[in-house]
């Protein structure tokens, strides 16, 4: 085995992996070329035949999903949830993280490793205390409500995040600064904020795309339509007979449309978040 | 407000010093920005878990109010439930296979994607898209790919003529599994290929070199310099993702929703059908906290690499 890979001479053994990444994007676009595509397609089209460019290109799944399908509301929705739960997420979590990671108090280490267990407690575990607590507190089908069970989980991730991209910034600076005589939280605001805005940035970007793209939360406290997630929105397309392909599929490509662009803007955020390991996969 | 929740410093290893004025006052300022971060983790997630724990132990039903103890009663009707250790083997089994595919199309797609060619960095946004992308889009537009009737995959078999009459892919017990398993690798290996890739790049040159003096062939290099140097995160990587998989609740509830006839009803589906479909949330609770001896070791070993790396930075 080990002579024969050896004897692949070097040309042979790129073209190997040239086929490799080929596959493996082929298996990554094929269902997004079909959602693309069949968004355009008309209902006969999508069920009597595979065409693989539609034939009538047609806008009416998008004009069905904006006007019959209520989707811009769920969308609204979505938007301000996710908005305000990364505003409030990044500014507790920058907090709690500048303190574990710069001041020494008694308990910084417990809270520390807390913060990875608290992260890592199962999503179904908490699902039914949530949802008794969200109804008991008269939050459900609230945006509050929504804000709340999805800050429960950012909040420590986000803490997590950022110990790590804070930890890796030189303290020296700081303490430069409070010898002339800088308070601790001038240091904070003047020195170690601007120094941290590309880790703010990938902090707010995930979570931003972590409430966007949640989905269970979304379907047991926000039954009322009036608070519909997009998440939920899309998925009643699916009906347990038959789906509303075309619609869906137009539906699917709006509701992402802002993750692949946050995405496209802050890739190197993005990615810098995943070699500090804060994401799931 | 923040004030009055602050916790009293826990008794530590330090508290022999003697406490100057400046020491309390870091601590105070430490314990008063950590606090709003604190209250959300304690309020919606500590308490909740004890209140898990308490439901449990209750035959509680949406709409019931609070309902009686019960014991180690719900417990025991899981514990004792026919399909209970088929339904273990099979969450195990589908973790397993999930993790381990994983792990291996990952290497590869690393490996493939460390040489060194032109159009790399797009190539690499690209095959981050599975992960990017909401997974409830996702999952649903495989699920419609595969659909018995409109499904686009039976459309190309057919229209190529490998087949003459639809296949319900997802209808069939063994298919719906093997799918469902196909469904959260496409969805995590990129997470896999992109960690292990920034790994292999913290490799140095001169490993590789000397391997090679030393007449390692390629597959030598790949087991004696590569895997050894991608150890530490690929631990990390293979733990966290173990937990996750586990745990995945939003894939096979709008993939296959637990079927067909419970073909795919794994653990976390189970809590959510006893509890949010069937109403019978004692049950529903006690079902993940079953699994909590199996999380906890995981995350105690996640905790030990975390720390490990801690320490030698």
């Amino acid at each position: 085995m080990t002579a024969l890979l050896d004897r692949i001479p070097e040309g042979v053994f790129r073209v190997i992996a040239f086929v490799v990444i080929a596959l493996l994007l082929g298996m990554i676009l094929f269902p997004l070329y079909f959602m693309a595509t069949t968004a355009f397609k008309v209902e006969r089209e999508i069920y009597s035949e595979l065409t693989w460019i539609p034939r009538e290109p047609t806008l009416e799944n998008f004009r069905a999903v904006i006007y019959s399908f209520r989707i811009p509301l769920y969308l609204r929705n979505t938007l301000i949830v996710a908005l305000s739960t990364t505003a409030i997420v990044v500014v507790f979590s920058t907090l709690a993280a500048y303190a574990m990671t710069r001041l020494r108090f008694p308990g910084r280490g417990w809270l520390a490793r807390g913060v990875l267990f608290v992260y890592l407690i199962p999503g179904s575990l908490m699902l039914i205390p949530m949802y008794l607590i969200i109804v008991n507190l008269r939050l459900k089908d609230t945006y509050l409500g929504l804000i709340i069970a999805n800050m429960s989980f950012a909040v420590p991730f986000c803490t997590w995040l950022l110990m790590g991209y804070l930890r890796g910034i030189s303290a020296e600076m700081e303490e430069a600064a409070m010898i002339d005589g800088c308070t601790r939280l001038g240091t904070l605001w003047h020195i170690v904020l601007p120094l941290s805005v590309p880790g703010l940035v990938t902090a707010a970007i995930f979570v931003f795309n972590g409430v966007w793209n949640e989905f269970i939360f979304a379907l047991v406290l926000a039954q009322d339509e009036s608070r519909r997630m997009i998440s939920v929105g899309l998925s009643n397309f699916y009906r347990s007979d038959y789906y509303m392909v075309g619609p869906m599929m137009a539906g699917s490509l709006i509701a992402m449309a802002p993750v692949v662009i946050l995405y496209i803007l802050a890739q190197r955020y993005v990615v810098g978040g995943l070699a500090a390991g804060a994401v799931k996969g | 407000m923040a004030e009055q929740s602050l916790p009293r410093p826990l008794p530590s290893g330090a508290t022999a010093r003697k406490q100057t004025s400046v020491y309390t006052q870091e601590a105070r300022l430490g314990w008063l920005l950590v606090a709003p971060a604190l209250l959300v983790v304690i309020g919606m997630v500590g308490y909740p878990f004890v209140e898990a724990i308490r439901i449990s132990f209750t035959d509680r039903m949406i709409g019931r109010g609070p309902g009686e103890w019960v014991g180690l009663a719900n417990y025991r009707f899981i514990l004792g439930w026919p399909e209970f250790g088929q339904m273990v083997a099979r969450t195990v089994a589908f973790t397993i296979a999930a993790v381990f595919l994983k792990t291996v199309v990952g290497l590869i797609l690393a490996t493939a994607l460390n040489q060194d060619f032109r159009g790399r960095n797009i190539l690499r946004g690209v095959f981050m898209l599975p992960w990017i992308l909401p997974t409830y889009i996702i999952v649903l537009v495989w699920r419609w790919i595969f659909d018995g009737q409109t499904g686009v995959l039976n459309q190309i078999l057919t229209s190529w003529g490998l087949i003459e009459s639809n296949i319900p892919f997802l209808a069939r017990p063994w298919s719906a599994i093997a799918l469902l398993i196909f469904v959260l690798v496409w969805k995590g290996y990129p997470f896999y290929a992109l960690t292990f890739l920034a790994g292999m790049q913290t490799i140095s040159a001169e490993l590789y070199d000397a391997a090679k003096v030393d007449g390692a062939g390629r597959l030598g290099r790949f087991i004696h310099v590569t895997l050894p140097g991608l150890r530490q995160v690929m631990g990390v990587v293979i733990l966290l993702s173990t937990i996750w998989t586990m745990n995945t609740l939003e894939i096979p509830l709008l993939f296959t929703g637990g079927g067909p006839s419970n073909a795919t009803e794994v653990f976390p589906l189970l809590t959510y059908h006893l509890a949010l479909v069937q109403f019978r949330l004692g049950e529903g609770a006690a079902v993940p906290i079953l699994m909590l001896p199996v999380i906890a070791m995981l995350v105690l070993g996640v905790a030990s690499y975390m720390d490990r790396e801690a320490t030698q930075q």
